[in-house]
């Protein structure tokens, strides 16, 4: 082993500033999950306060820019969280063998969260595209997506794994930024682990109604 | 009747080349408060003197015995066989060079991270041996005592997804190490100058919050709430330096 510091020159100036707006970043991408769940599943309780919210997203102006905004913080969250995520077969071999020898749940959390994240980048762009390029957002077009089977199942696997991401997000940064205490951490992941099955089962529920909501 | 314990412990001398890494088993009769480091010794004595592995004061203060039981790193002598399974895998413990068997070389990793981290108190007052020693608050000396309580045992290090990952990384030891000295009001270090060390992807800013350090620690020492704390401290400290000019 040897330890080697940052070479002379490079200070890591930047690497708290870094280290900042990952945080920020997945920080501000769970809000907007929050928010974008009230909006879809506000379908539930009837397709008009659906339409009512995403039109008022669009007379605000609000999804044309903040759209792609959050396409942005989500590329930018993307680009800082993938530098400690191991691209290389032999890091990957490496963690996948210390993670099944440990046997120790946070660190098969960060697993699931590394992998979660690249199928996320991939589906999460796909659905940003599809839907920012076809504003305004309306509860009908959604519904007539999901409805056309390839989308339910698209959202099927996408929505358990955002959940999933945000939940651990929340969680990480928590206990990284010792927000949650040692005393405290048991008790708020299972907080945590509760909060994300509830936004599953909602997802869940909503696409349900999207499938069977009348298109015509 | 006792149980019939089955030990598969790795085996492999990097000084003999005809050596190579596999691993062994050996079966041993359990006895009443048996612990791992009375079970090797008795393998050692009874079955195999070859077997190597590090121990010391045998009441988890030296922290010599770190090894990897069934997945988890721990000390030998702080683990009692009728916590086990009637099988246990003993591993000795990674990221750390490889003395043979079960036995690595810690001292090392600890010594150079005590330079790079320059671990000591850093003032310019004269010592005075004569004189007497300058009053403390008594909650800061709890608290760097508690932080010093650390045996050097590396099972934070070894049970890190980073260090798995990066040689580079210092690991919940060495930033534990240094929170030790960020509260000591006798190092005259500011926050600027701890950032110099641990300010960047190898210190603080490379920790992913895995936490199995925290969760392995056999002196059940702070680590998170450390961890955490240093990553504030220097957070802040980072954005004062850029916006500082």
């Amino acid at each position: 082993m040897s330890i080697s510091y940052a070479p002379a020159g490079r200070t890591g100036k930047w690497d708290g500033a870094m280290d900042w707006v990952q945080m920020l970043s997945g920080a501000g991408l769970i809000l907007f999950m929050w928010c974008h769940m009230i909006l879809v599943s506000s379908v539930v309780i009837s397709p008009a306060v659906m339409d009512a919210i995403a039109e008022f997203f669009e007379a605000t102006g609000m999804a044309q820019v903040g759209g792609p905004l959050v396409f942005l913080l989500f590329l930018t969250h993307f680009v800082l969280a993938a530098r400690k995520i191991p691209f290389g077969f032999d890091g990957q071999k490496t963690i996948w063998q210390h993670a099944r020898m440990l046997r120790h749940g946070d660190t098969w959390l960060w697993v699931v969260q590394a992998v979660s994240a690249m199928i996320i980048l991939i589906m999460g762009s796909i659905h940003m595209w599809v839907v920012l390029t076809d504003l305004p957002i309306t509860a009908i077009k959604s519904a007539e997506r999901i409805q056309s089977g390839f989308w339910a199942v698209f959202y099927l696997i996408l929505l358990p794994l955002v959940e999933v991401h945000v939940g651990i997000g929340l969680y990480r940064i928590a206990v990284k930024w010792g927000f949650i205490k040692d005393k405290e951490r048991a008790r708020f992941k299972r907080g945590e682990n509760i909060l994300t099955l509830v936004f599953i089962g909602i997802g869940l529920i909503t696409l349900i109604r999207f499938l069977f909501l009348s298109v015509n | 009747m006792s149980r019939l314990l089955k030990f598969n412990i790795f085996r492999y001398n990097p000084e003999d080349t005809l050596s190579s890494p596999h691993m062994e088993e050996f079966v041993l009769e359990e006895t009443d408060a048996m612990t791992l480091f009375i079970a090797l010794n008795r393998i050692r004595e009874e079955q195999d003197p070859s077997l190597q592995f590090d121990f010391c004061c045998r009441a988890g203060i030296c922290g010599s015995c770190g090894m990897v039981i069934n997945g988890r790193p721990g000390l030998a002598c702080h683990t009692k066989t009728k916590d086990l399974p009637g099988e246990i895998t003993l591993l000795p413990l990674p990221v750390f060079k490889l003395v043979g068997d079960l036995s690595v070389d810690t001292g090392s990793w600890f010594r150079e991270m005590y330079t790079k981290t320059e671990s000591w108190i850093h003032t310019d007052k004269e010592f005075d041996a004569d004189a007497l020693e300058e009053r403390m608050d008594n909650k800061v000396a709890v608290g760097i005592y508690e932080l010093e309580r650390c045996v050097e045992c590396g099972c934070c290090i070894s049970a890190c997804g980073t260090a798995r990952l990066r040689e580079d990384f210092l690991g919940a030891a060495a930033l534990n190490r240094v929170a030790r000295f960020l509260i000591d009001p006798r190092d005259q270090r500011t926050d600027s100058d701890y950032y110099e060390i641990i300010g960047n992807d190898m210190g603080i800013f490379g920790c992913m919050g895995l936490l199995a350090c925290e969760d392995v620690c056999p002196k059940h020492l702070p680590l998170q709430n450390q961890l955490g704390f240093l990553r504030r401290k220097m957070g802040i400290t980072s954005l004062k330096r850029i916006f500082r000019k």
